[in-house]
């Protein structure tokens, strides 16, 4: 790496040349954040401005950047300069659009401005300009675990996107649980009949394309590596493994249906001719078109009830506590099956809600209903035993009455159970040089954190997040299907197809050394002293992606491609030999050191504020927007995410005669809201720890305090600084100033 | 507008909602060149304009703000504000696309200082409010719009507040001489993502949307809820400005129905059942709702929302589609005429506040599709071979809950990649 | 056998089919999807037993007995609120109207049902000369629950009588025969030809 050559450009517009003196601001860069080159502007975000400091970087040998002009959320694309690094040092939201324009204030806010020059200096310093991860795996290759619909389409869609596919398919054939239907729910308009499955075509189709592979009776005995770089062991029924490289990884497991022996109340098991959806399939099949026949002593069925949520959307030990999604648009497919072959056949529909969504849903619907399907809204109690067939004993809800019927099937309508694997939870990791394979997982993960994704919730492998359906915790590994939630096969397929474009993009973003999502396109990475390691773990146990792994000596093992840049595992080392080359303990510890601190004299506090980047950085953005203002004595620095602040920060901090420390982190809890899942919980934890660090130095616990705040927490960012501020004035200054 | 520059190998977005942002953002970061436009001034979408999310009662500007970030520091996305689809000729991996942009009257000098806005009298409803506030006619659409730059609206052209605007910029951002242009470019595939505009509460004749001033739509509500929204953040009814802490949620309005949209539109049980936890957020026990429905779609995992929200005594569900509403002249009340189906029981039950949970309208452009396109009976835009390379993402495809969206959307961002690999391939 | 038992006989606990094959419009009951806007918007509503939403439920639960002796689709006006509002598209007021006919075909119509009653009495009113007799058509709707009831009504609707009397919107003179139309005769032919030919349709021999 060249030498560090700092420019620092001070802009001047949007009013920072009145509010504030510039001409210092440069010197102060020049002479405190020892900037070769310091600049003035009057308008720097101008085409000319820009240029100005292309033509330093190119003539001048400037490599570090430090823009002391507005918030490094706004003009992002005209400060966008390559091979170097950019601090922003946030004159405008972070201090002239926050303190009121006063004559008597002015020398606090040029004090402000002052700090984030040399804050801004200070960083450029201890940064790098990221190189790209060494590690960049070149593979190209998809793996697809399952040969279901969405395993089959996530291998097509691949494929046609010009990648090698492997399927991995753990029965002998392809086709999962759609293939072991008649027919399948409309997927194009008109929504009105039973359709092909498509599955054989799909089969066809996979069978003639060069491109992918498929492996039949095969699972997966073991997965390690990283995207761009995975390694999977395949082995076969026959015992046969082979090992094969995959540049990313689709996990289409599917579900497996609900087991209704669980639901003797509803007739299963009692009488044969209560059947779930699989085994009305499986007669369906059968019937090949003709009469549907029951299966106790083959009589044509010319009464069928078709009972929805049976075991699902209940509390009850041992049902499931969600709706399946599909149940409904199958039952009402399966009562075509009779209908479609005799119409005089009775087909009844007992349900709570019926669940036919969006434009599809409702078109189908309306043809169950045109075909003469009765849709009754009905809560069954009991199926037991007729004289000529099942009795079906139910509240009519809109009759409110107590009835019973008869017919010569009942239907359950049972829900899906996610193949998701073993909950790493509950399940162990085997030591680090040790090896067994769990026959319960899909995956066979070796990795430190267990052997399969982590599940969110019932089972299922979704991501947590609304806006990014996609996100995983396992960088590379994308689940689709109804293994990531319940879905029907339509959008199975839409899915596999989204799931596909992810695992294209991970290991595409893998061969460059780029990050994945949500700080998609970072080319830093975590560099590890193993020197001075103490092999604690925290790192990783903490990561949130799951992303370290640990050799035989317990030293973490860093799968780089995995990581996604939080910063997690910095802010977990306890001996601080983690960092990133633009990130680091190091790149805030000395922007916090770098302030300057007035002594006790001077009566003026400094409160330092350690922001969420996304979250309570832009609100304390758009709180100056408005006009909002907060206390001048604040410094914030926006973070990765909580997770990565290190306590030494804190100490640091404290020690240098800081007066007050305000954490602004994410939602924590079942609906946390951290896009690195758990920062701000581990935040929270480890200043606990401070407290002790606190009591030692004899200081006030008061002087710390942890928050959630939202990106529209506006108002109380800015009131959560003031209240901190006036804490400060009640216990009066930090005894550590010097 | 710097140069755009497109060949068979770009992927067009058009609209820039969040199933058009994603679709933009996931090609884009696959290395492929991306052109994303948006016909008003500012891509977010309608979701920006919520105030949470379900099931998780996140704020949706929290995605957002990821997928801004994503998209400034992205250089291989362009995206071009207040610019629309005039015309699409060609075939699969090779169209030509004609582009029309409207003035904006400020150019990339802008520095979002606000000057401008501080300057000008004149002032407008507020779309981004849905009328229920007032905008200056120089202005940001909300405190995260991007491009991160004023508008000036037309209606001001010509007039003192104009020249004030211009007269109030320091960096000579505002250029009151632009005017309308047209560009050509050809691109390999194209992603449309024009979404859903909430159907019209007035044509529902007997809800008196458009006569009682305490009925208001789902849309509406969520803007209620911001705290710098138009009521700052409290739930007040619009005639007198009281609280209102009886609430009437009424679903299907608009949907499930021949007269109006036939589509069940996904999202309203979900959002109405969201829309009651903001009730017992603000006024904690002392409230009521009562959700007035046909059947609850809480479909899939998400179920135990609609669970939870069951077992919150002061929240009721009645199994009926509202018949009419009627005013209480006194109090100002909407009283809700119609029959619980469940039993049969009639009632004429007054609320303070009435939210219709507005259907999802399929947004079209309002002469059609700028190219022959495979629609089903709705409107919606169907996944057909005969479209070529043109597929939809998010609500035009359906009608989609965020989620759902944003799965589309990745799906069509593979499927343009698609072509445009072929392309690639063919080209060497 | 009845006609009725025919019927009963040849659907066989399908009341659904029975209705859709049977009753103008009936072949709409099955779209229903129990929403209740069309008994939430009838003016009538309260006085209904079983409004329309739940009569198509019952039809579906095959509660034959009950809907067709039921007084509840007497009750309709022809307001048209329902058909209006109904988010399936349903001509519920043509159902209503279709389900009393068929009731009253299969004989099972009340009786003393006053809606069922006024329209006979029209129709008979109707049916003799072609034009509605107002004094005669009057005066038994008066007396349909008997004398005392009917001299009583006659009595408070006196001046109301004497009003339309005074205006020549009614003349006395219609007691004698009154006005009808230029070939009642030939009316009656085609009235009587129709219902031959509804006999037809509907497979029903005599009357």
């Amino acid at each position: 790496m060249a030498d560090i050559k700092i420019g620092a450009y001070v802009c001047k517009g949007c009013g920072l040349g009145e509010r504030l003196d510039c001409d210092e601001l440069a010197t102060i860069a020049k002479r405190d954040g020892k900037a070769q080159v310091a600049q003035q502007h009057d308008f720097l975000c101008s085409a000319d401005g820009v240029k100005m400091i292309q033509n330093d970087i190119d003539n001048e040998g400037v490599n570090r950047v430090v823009i002391a002009a507005c918030s490094r959320r706004a003009k992002t694309e005209a400060f966008n300069f390559e091979g170097v690094t950019i601090s922003r040092a946030n004159l405008r939201e972070g201090v002239i659009w926050i303190r009121p324009d006063e004559d008597d204030l002015r020398e606090t806010t040029q004090e402000m401005a002052a700090d984030y020059v040399r804050m801004g200096c200070a960083e450029a310093k201890y940064s790098t300009p990221p190189a790209s991860a060494q590690e960049k795996g070149a593979n190209d290759t998809i793996l697809v675990v399952g040969g279901g619909i969405t395993g089959m389409t996530a291998a097509l869609e691949a494929a046609k996107a010009g990648y090698p596919v492997h399927v991995v398919e753990k029965s002998d054939s392809l086709g999962g649980s759609v293939g072991k239907m008649w027919k399948d729910v409309p997927r194009h308009s008109p929504y009105t009949d039973p359709v092909d499955t498509g599955v054989a075509a799909m089969v066809a189709a996979i069978e003639a394309d060069g491109k992918i592979t498929v492996h039949l009776n095969a699972t997966i005995t073991k997965t390690s590596g990283a995207p761009g770089r995975f390694s999977a062991d395949i082995s076969t029924e026959s015992g046969g493994t082979s090992t094969e490289n995959f540049g990313a990884i689709i996990q289409a497991s599917g579900a497996t249906p609900y087991d209704a022996g669980k639901l003797p109340e509803l007739g299963y098991g009692k009488s044969k001719d209560v059947v779930d959806r699989v085994e009305l399939e499986q007669l369906a099949i059968a019937a090949n078109g003709g009469p549907i026949k029951r299966p106790s002593d083959g009589k044509e069925v010319k009464k069928v009830t078709f009972v929805q949520c049976a075991g699902q959307r209940s509390s009850k030990e041992g049902h499931l506590n969600y709706c399946s999604g599909d149940c409904c648009l199958s039952s009402i497919k399966q009562a075509m099956y009779f209908k479609d072959q005799n119409p005089a056949i009775e087909t009844e529909i007992l349900f709570d809600d019926l669940r036919t969504p969006g434009a599809p849903g409702e078109d189908f619907y309306r043809s169950g209903q045109d075909k003469m399907i009765t849709f009754r809204k009905g809560k069954v109690s009991e199926v037991v035993a007729g004289s000529n067939g099942p009795l079906v004993k139910f509240k009519d809800l809109i009759l409110d009455e107590e009835l019973e019927e008869e017919a010569d099937l009942v239907v359950l309508a049972t829900g899906m159970v996610a193949n998701s694997g073993v909950d790493i939870d509950e399940v162990p990791q085997n030591e680090p040089g040790q090896w067994e394979v769990n026959v319960d997982s899909i995956l066979n993960l070796n990795y430190r954190q267990g052997k399969d994704l982590p599940h969110l919730k019932y089972g299922f492998n979704d991501s947590h997040f609304i806006c990014f359906p996609y996100e995983t915790r396992r960088t590379g590994i994308y689940t689709c299907g109804p293994v990531r939630r319940p879905m029907d096969t339509q959008q199975a397929i839409e899915d596999a197809t989204g799931a596909t474009l992810k695992a294209i993009q991970s290991l595409e973003s893998a061969k460059v050394g780029r990050a994945a999502h949500p700080r998609s396109g970072d080319l830093s990475y975590p560099i590890f002293r193993k020197e001075g390691c103490t092999q604690c773990k925290r790192c990783t146990v903490e990561c949130p992606f799951g992303a370290i792994d640990e050799d035989e000596k317990r030293f973490p093992v860093f799968n780089e491609s995995r990581c996604r840049r939080c910063g997690t595992c910095m802010g977990a080392c306890p001996v601080r030999v983690i960092s990133f080359e633009n990130y680091s303990v190091d790149s805030v510890g000395q922007q916090i050191k770098n302030c300057d601190m007035p002594d006790e004299f001077d009566e003026k506090p400094r409160i330092l504020v350690l922001a969420c980047e996304n979250d309570a950085y832009p609100a304390l953005d758009m709180a100056a927007q408005q006009g909002t203002s907060y206390s001048q004595w604040a410094r914030v620095i926006p973070v990765r995410c909580l997770g990565s602040i290190n306590t030494i920060w804190i100490t640091d901090a404290l020690n240098s005669g800081y007066d007050g420390i305000v954490l602004m982190g994410c939602q924590k809890g079942e609906n946390y809201q951290c896009h690195f899942v758990k920062g701000s919980e581990m935040a929270q934890m480890r200043m606990s720890k401070v407290d002790e660090t606190l009591k030692t130095l004899n200081l006030e616990e008061e002087r710390i305090s942890t928050y959630e705040v939202a990106i529209t927490d506006i108002d109380r960012a800015p009131q959560l600084i003031n209240d901190m501020a006036e804490a400060v004035e009640k216990i009066g200054l930090s005894p550590f100033k010097f | 507008m710097s140069e755009v520059i497109a060949t068979n190998q770009t992927i067009l977005v058009v609209g820039g909602g969040i199933s058009g942002m994603t679709a933009a953002l996931e090609a884009a970061e696959c290395g492929k060149q991306v052109i994303l436009v948006e016909k008003n001034p500012s891509i977010g979408g309608r979701v920006s304009q919520l105030y949470k999310y379900f099931p998780k009662l996140c704020h949706p500007k929290c995605g957002l703000e990821i997928n801004l970030r994503r998209i400034k520091t992205n250089r291989n996305l362009h995206v071009m504000a207040m610019t629309e689809v005039n015309k699409i000729e060609g075939e699969a991996g090779n169209y030509s696309v004609t582009l029309h942009t409207r003035p904006r009257y400020v150019n990339e000098n802008c520095t979002a200082c606000g000057a401008c806005g501080e300057a000008v009298e004149t002032e407008f409803d507020d779309e981004y409010n849905y009328g229920l506030g007032k905008r200056k006619g120089a202005y940001r659409p909300f405190n995260q719009s991007y491009p991160e730059r004023y508008v000036l609206d037309p209606a001001i052209i010509g007039t003192a507040d104009a020249d004030k605007a211009k007269a109030a910029c320091n960096y000579e951002a505002i250029d009151l001489d632009m005017g309308d242009s047209e560009t050509t470019i050809t691109v390999g595939a194209i992603i449309w993502a024009t979404g859903w505009k909430p159907y019209d509460a007035g044509k529902i004749q007997p809800y008196g949307y458009d006569r009682y001033k305490n009925v208001i739509t789902s849309v509406e509500f969520e803007r209620m809820l911001d705290p710098h929204g138009p009521t700052g953040g409290k739930i007040l009814r619009p005639s007198d400005g009281k609280e209102a802490k009886d609430v009437a949620f009424i679903q299907c309005a608009g949907s499930r129905d021949l007269n109006h949209l036939k589509h069940c539109s996904r999202i309203c049980c979900m959002a109405s059942l969201k829309q009651t936890t903001y009730l017992r957020e603000q006024y904690g026990d002392d409230t009521k709702g009562t959700v007035y429905y046909i059947d609850i779609r809480a479909i899939d995992r998400i179920d135990d929302f609609y669970q939870n929200v069951k077992n919150d005594a002061n929240i009721t569900f009645t199994k009926s589609k509202v018949a009419s509403i009627t005013e209480d002249r006194e109090t100002g009340n909407p009283v809700l005429h119609g029959v619980d189906t469940e039993g049969y029981d009639r009632y004429s039950n007054p609320h303070e506040l009435v939210v219709l949970a507005i259907g999802m309208e399929p947004s079209v452009p309002a002469d059609g599709f700028p190219m022959p396109v495979v629609l089903n009976e709705e409107g919606f835009v169907e996944l057909d071979e005969a479209n070529g390379a043109f597929f939809a993402a998010g609500c035009s495809a359906d009608a989609l809950d965020v989620n759902r969206a944003v799965q589309s959307a990745t799906a069509s961002a593979l499927r343009a990649i698609q072509v445009v690999n072929r392309v690639a391939g063919a080209e060497g | 056998m009845s006609y009725n038992n025919e019927m009963i006989e040849k659907y066989r606990g399908n009341f659904l089919k029975e209705v859709t094959d049977n009753v103008e419009e009936g072949d709409w009951v099955k779209m229903c999807m129990q929403c209740g806007v069309c008994s939430g918007s009838c003016p009538l509503g309260p006085h209904w037993e079983h409004p329309p939403q739940e009569i198509f439920m019952m039809i579906r639960a095959n509660k034959r007995e009950e809907v067709l002796e039921s007084t509840s689709m007497w009750m309709c006006t022809s307001c048209y609120n329902c058909i209006a509002r109904c988010p399936r598209g349903l001509p519920i007021t043509h159902i209503m109207h279709g389900l009393a006919t068929y009731s009253r075909r299969l004989g099972l119509a009340p009786q003393q049902q006053p809606t069922a009653k006024f329209a006979q009495l029209f129709w008979n009113n109707l049916a003799k000369t072609g034009r509605v007799n107002e004094l005669k058509l009057g005066l038994s709707l008066y007396f349909m629950n008997g004398f005392a009831e009917g001299v009583k009504t006659a009595l408070k609707m006196k001046n109301i009588g004497l009003n339309m009397l005074k205006t020549k919107r009614m003349t006395p003179m219609e007691m004698l025969g009154g006005h009808g139309c230029k070939d009642a005769k030939g009316l009656q032919a085609i009235l009587k030809k129709a219902e031959e030919l509804e006999n037809v349709r509907i497979g029903k021999s005599g009357a």
